[in-house]
């Protein structure tokens, strides 16, 4: 099990995610931090909570992690998903790559974000300013990977 | 067989947050459960085709075969990361 993929209950330590990948042979460390925005559609919005089938969501982040990893020779990844309640401007979700040289960090980082977007099982509820709540349902889980049918 | 239903967001407001268990027949399918499910849960008819469905933590089909004491999870489209 990697210790480089992480659900947490409070805000995110952007220091220690940057400490899990640095490494002497690594020219260069991204952090992508994903943050809690305002609005949605035209809408206020003051807070979002997380909601995760955690177990689930631990193995895929594993998995996004170490096949990440596998690409390419050097690279290190660690993603970590806060969830409960999320304030504005704080961050949902931080990704560090450390890697030999830039441009693979970039691209994976990219790339983590996206999968993490369609194959994590982690839901947001959004808060609205006038007091209403709606769950936010965007990706179809597994869509872009092998998907099953239900049918 | 007896088999453990957890549910997340819309599909938890249907069933609830804690989860339900479900008796079905020997040889019960995913699809089997969800028909039962769904007969006492109308509500969960215009979801179904939007759900993915995992077995102890991976995404099965339909088809799936069920075993005695197995977690079935619920899983709609999924919203994790930012809107960034």
């Amino acid at each position: 099990m990697s210790a480089r993929a992480r659900l947490v209950d409070e805000p995110i330590d952007v220091t220690a995610a940057e400490r899990a990948v640095a490494a002497p042979g690594c020219g260069a460390v991204l952090l992508f931090l994903g943050t809690v925005r305002d609005h949605h559609r035209g809408r206020a919005v003051k807070l979002l909570t997380y909601n995760a089938y955690r177990p689930m969501a631990l193995k895929v982040l594993e998995r996004i992690t170490a096949e990440l990893e596998a690409e390419e020779a050097g690279l290190r990844v660690a993603i970590v998903h806060r969830l409960g309640d999320v304030p504005v401007g704080e961050a949902s979700v931080v990704i560090a790559v450390a890697s030999p040289h830039r441009q693979a960090a970039y691209e994976a980082s990219r790339l983590a974000l996206e999968r993490l977007k369609r194959e994590v099982p982690i839901w947001k509820r959004e808060h609205y300013d006038d007091g209403d709540v709606a769950w936010r349902e965007e990706e179809p889980l597994g869509s872009g990977t092998s998907k099953q049918t239900l049918a | 067989m007896r088999v453990v239903v957890v549910a997340f967001a819309t599909a938890s407001d249907v069933l609830g947050e804690d989860g339900v268990e479900v008796d079905l027949p020997e040889g019960s399918r995913v699809r089997d459960l969800g028909a039962a499910l769904m007969e006492r849960h109308p509500k969960l008819k215009p979801m179904w085709g939007r759900l993915a469905v995992a077995v102890d933590g991976e995404l099965v089909g339909g088809s799936h075969p069920l075993e005695e004491g197995v977690e079935v999870a619920l899983l709609p489209p999924v919203s994790g990361g930012s809107g960034a």
